[in-house]
């Protein structure tokens, strides 16, 4: 597949009218965006394009405690407007300080021709057409599905062309694009007199599937409709199976926030070679995933990405280093300078942002445990969980919980009722030798699949709290 | 300091484009400059707003809205976007009118600070925050603490072809503290927040007895014990209040959710769904609310309107589409997080009335239970009638005590049997409001205030 040549030269453009002493990096974007929003199944509103062009500059300067730096990001790409937007840099380093003992910027890195993917051809050709494709796509069973139909719902895609340069010669672009989508199915079918039901769908992706979301739709009505006649689960400990798509709600924040350099730097990263998970995890952080929301053939600073290892064999084998913080510790960053991930939203417009250290792509590595059925087989007594409400874990101490939207009780190692309402949570990561997620997993799944920001099979996890009635 | 007024012309301009082809059509520019302090125990953070303003027009396209938006304010640009909805407005927008009232609202607001953060200086904030994270610090046990000063001027500049023109210039403040303790692996923290519409008069609450306070706190979490499960009585703090309202009359009031069928509230409205002692209220018009403005994105003046009266739901938030759909006026609801992001009806500043109680009388009343303390978030259910709050931290209640610290935590249960099972409210001398922001959805934050007094009521509790 061939990625799209870049055409913008925004950060380039800015660089040229940049007049600052080394070191400093800018970083460019220009997207366009397109959104399509539903009422039912009707067309509410048409946006697009929304253009958006700007850059990023950050400078590094040296101060008493350490190698300062100071950030500023605007849409003016005229001599002043680069002008200004530097200005403020250099006087916001003046008072900022961290303690790095130096900066290495990247010098070279790929452009996008290098075959990852993480641009829909498609999409990028012909936006509106792809989108308007992919809503029928998405609408279209409802035609023969009795009983659940959309209530709203929307798809909005930003097709983005990045640039990067900065002091040390990196000239680096590629192109992507990034789609949000979120549909919420409603059910009058089932039980007389009970509510309506809903299972409402968010999801974030590098590209448009139309056969996906097609296939995908019957089983959101069903999830819909078993909420009309869910019950309120069980009070207790319970073996717990979580799908990839509630890991993606509770574990990258959380390891994206505790196995970095930042959280070393206050002392709140785990140690390397202590055991913070079950010997059966190996974890990696890959932001060279195919389609991943995460991927880039460079990081946001200029580093080329690629796999690192956090846990391996449920012991903490590396921590994740932009290029402040490896400067502070004199390593190397590991490519994980990322713009625009404030705690779970994931900003379209990365250079209004400075890069902070987090993860790309998690992924866990697939176990024995088997199918989804033969991971709910192995409960044998306990809990699945299909959706909470949010579950989005205090990222420093690692607490999480969300109220169960819809899940189903495991009976005899078989699916049994839906359950809906309570709460079920833990903590995902805990010092050695008290219990967690990680620490407390029974069993992994054989098969992997990507949602957002993980990869990962679904995982048995024996026991987690679980409150109800 | 740009103003977005210098640009009339270019804006004038661009609808000059549109208005013989729609029968409605408006532009909405924005512009925010802001700046903010961060400091821990290893480094020292300022950063500005970045430079960034623009502007998104929207016209009634036959038979749909449509829109185009851009961040360059000048002609060319302008003209590009105008000439973007140009194409999508299709050869009958002419003869059919757009849903609802077009505003006709003309006005200039501005707040006036009488000491404004933009002339504190960057160094007289740097200042504040190490003193407070000074303050913090030097609590035995606290080992960093997170501290964040800001302030932000937020400027909208409407215009539409009815004639409506109005501007404002929203100015907001506020701090952050959030020590961290460590022991033995576990980390935890906890926080005081405030924000307020205002200038540097209002950062007084950051006082070193209120960050010693937040400090010990965290530094008790250490060893809190974890929090009870099941069904219990629930009786929670003023924000944690404030985002009960939020979650369980807020959202499921936004009118769009009628329109969808998609709200459980819309069948019972004019029912009694609560006590007497309890009345629900969206203010965007509030003086003193993070949510507050003067007109909003559809040029219509922010208001007062009561969702629960002493019980009784009787009002719903309106945009243009929805108050013409249901045949009432529109609340001043239509938002859009900025320039980029599409309008929704969406909340403003949500908050309980207080009520006659005692917080001691309301522990006592509990009897058994707990207090849920410092709101971090919270999820709503419109469809289906439920609701999630979390909180940081909380207190058991044994036989009318307050007993065990208890550490984070999850309340969910069914909107209409929390309200039905308030029990009674604290007096107006307890009444906070928030600073928060609201999502529709999981996306377009925009700032909401949330508010009221000590709450008593019944839910389901777990950890989170």
């Amino acid at each position: 597949m061939t990625a799209p040549k870049v055409a913008a030269d925004t950060a380039f453009r800015a660089a040229d009218y940049l007049r600052v002493p080394e070191p400093w990096e800018v970083f460019g974007e220009r997207s366009q965006r397109y959104e399509i929003h539903l009422n039912g199944r009707s067309i509410e509103l048409v946006r697009g394009p929304i253009l958006l062009e700007g850059f990023g500059v950050r400078v590094f300067r040296r101060r008493d405690a350490g190698l300062a730096s100071g950030f500023q990001a605007s849409t003016d790409l005229s001599a002043e407007g680069v002008k200004a937007a530097a200005t403020d840099a250099e006087a916001l380093s003046e008072h900022s300080s961290f303690p790095a003992k130096k900066i290495e910027l990247p010098g070279s890195g790929p452009s996008g021709e290098n075959g990852l993917e993480v641009c829909d051809p498609r999409l990028w050709e012909r936006p509106m057409e792809t989108l308007n494709e992919y809503v029928d796509a998405a609408l279209g069973p409802f035609d023969t599905i009795r009983g659940a139909q959309p209530s709203f719902g929307s798809v909005r895609a930003t097709l983005t062309e990045t640039t990067l340069t900065n002091s040390a010669g990196l000239k680096a672009s590629y192109a992507r694009t990034l789609v949000w989508f979120e549909l919420a199915v409603k059910a009058q079918g089932g039980p007389e007199g009970a509510p309506p039901g809903e299972y409402w769908v968010n999801e974030t992706m590098s590209r448009v599937e139309p056969s996906r979301v097609e296939a995908q739709v019957p089983d959101w009505c069903r999830y819909a409709e078993d909420v009309r006649r869910a019950v309120p689960p069980p009070t207790g400990e319970l073996p717990v199976v979580l799908p990839t798509s509630i890991l993606s709600t509770i574990v990258p924040s959380v390891l994206g926030t505790r196995f970095t350099g930042r959280a070393r730097l206050r002392e709140v990263a785990p140690g390397i070679g202590e055991a913070w998970g079950n010997e059966s995890v190996t974890v990696h952080d890959d932001g060279r995933v195919p389609w991943g929301v995460g991927s880039s053939p460079v990081d946001d600073e200029g580093t080329p990405q690629r796999r690192r290892t956090l846990l391996d064999h449920g012991k903490v084998k590396e921590l994740l280093y932009d290029v402040r913080h490896a400067g502070v510790f004199g390593t190397e960053s590991t490519g994980s300078g990322i713009r625009g991930r404030e705690f779970v939203y994931l900003d379209w417009r990365r250079f209004l942002h400075p890069p902070q250290v987090t993860s790309t792509t998690l992924v866990v590595e697939p176990g024995t445990g088997g199918s989804d059925a033969e991971l709910v087989e192995a409960a044998g007594e306990g809990l699945w969980v299909q959706q909470l409400g949010w579950a989005i874990p205090d990222p420093l101490s690692g607490a999480f919980g969300g109220e169960i939207r819809i899940g189903y009780r495991i009976r005899g190692g078989k699916l049994a009722e839906p359950v809906r309402g309570g709460t079920v949570g833990g903590v995902v990561l805990s010092p050695p030798g008290t219990p967690s997620l990680l620490g407390n997993i029974a069993a992994i799944g054989s098969a992997p699949a990507l949602a957002e920001g993980i990869l990962s099979p679904t995982l048995l996890v024996r026991p987690l709290t679980v409150a109800g009635k | 300091m740009t103003d977005l007024r210098e640009f009339e012309d270019d804006f004038a301009h661009a609808l000059a484009r549109l208005v013989h082809r729609t029968r409605f059509v408006e532009l909405l520019a924005e512009l925010e400059e802001g700046e903010e302090v961060r400091i821990d125990r290893r480094s020292l953070t300022p950063s500005l707003d970045p430079r960034i303003q623009g502007a998104v027009i929207r016209a009634w396209g036959g038979e749909r809205w449509v829109e185009a938006a851009t961040s360059a304010l000048n002609r060319a640009s302008l003209d590009q976007a105008a000439a973007s909805v140009e194409r999508s407005v299709s050869k009958s927008a002419t003869g059919a009118a757009p849903p609802g009232e077009s505003a006709t609202t003309r006005g200039e607001w501005a707040d006036r600070p009488a000491r404004p953060m933009r002339s504190l200086g960057s160094d007289a904030m740097i200042s504040l925050a190490r003193d407070a994270f000074s303050w913090a610090i030097a609590v035995p046990g606290v080992k960093d603490c997170q501290v964040e000063v800001g302030w932000s001027e937020n400027q909208r500049f409407y215009l539409n072809s009815a004639g409506a023109r109005c501007f404002q210039l929203i100015s907001r403040v506020g701090a952050n503290v959030a020590p961290i303790a460590i022991e033995n692996g576990r980390v935890e923290y906890d926080y005081l927040s405030r924000g307020y519409i205002g200038g540097q008069e209002r950062l007084g609450f950051l006082s070193q007895e209120r960050v010693a306070d937040v400090a010990k706190g965290t530094v008790e979490l250490l060893h809190a014990r974890a929090p009870p499960t099941g069904e219990m009585s629930v009786l929670l703090d003023q924000g944690t209040t404030g985002t009960l309202a939020h979650e369980s009359f807020g959202h499921g009031t936004e009118a769009d959710q009628f329109l969808r069928d998609r709200s459980y509230l819309r069948p019972i409205l004019g029912q009694t769904v609560g006590p007497e002692s309890l009345t629900i209220i969206d203010q965007g018009s509030h003086p003193d609310g993070w949510g507050t403005f003067y007109f909003d994105d559809e040029g219509h003046l922010g208001q007062r309107t009561v969702l629960i009266d002493r019980g009784k739901f009787i009002g719903a938030l309106h945009d243009r589409e929805t108050a013409a759909a249901l045949h009432v006026s529109a609340t001043g609801n239509a938002r859009r997080s900025d320039f980029l992001s599409r309008l929704f009806v969406r909340m403003t500043n949500t908050y309980v009335e207080p009520g006659d109680w005692t917080f001691d009388e309301l522990v006592r009343e509990a009897k058994n239970g707990v207090v849920l303390e410092h709101c971090t978030s919270g999820i709503e259910d419109p469809l289906g009638g439920q609701m999630q709050i979390k909180v940081k931290k909380g207190r058991k209640i044994e036989n009318g005590q307050l007993t065990d610290l208890v550490s984070s935590m999850a309340l969910s249960g069914k909107v209409l049997e929390v309200l039905r099972q308030i029990k009674g409210l604290s007096r107006p001398g307890d009444f906070e409001m928030s600073p928060g922001y609201c999502g529709k959805g999981h996306t377009d934050l925009l700032p909401v205030g949330s508010g009221g007094t000590f709450l008593l009521s019944t839910a389901v509790v777990g950890p989170a």
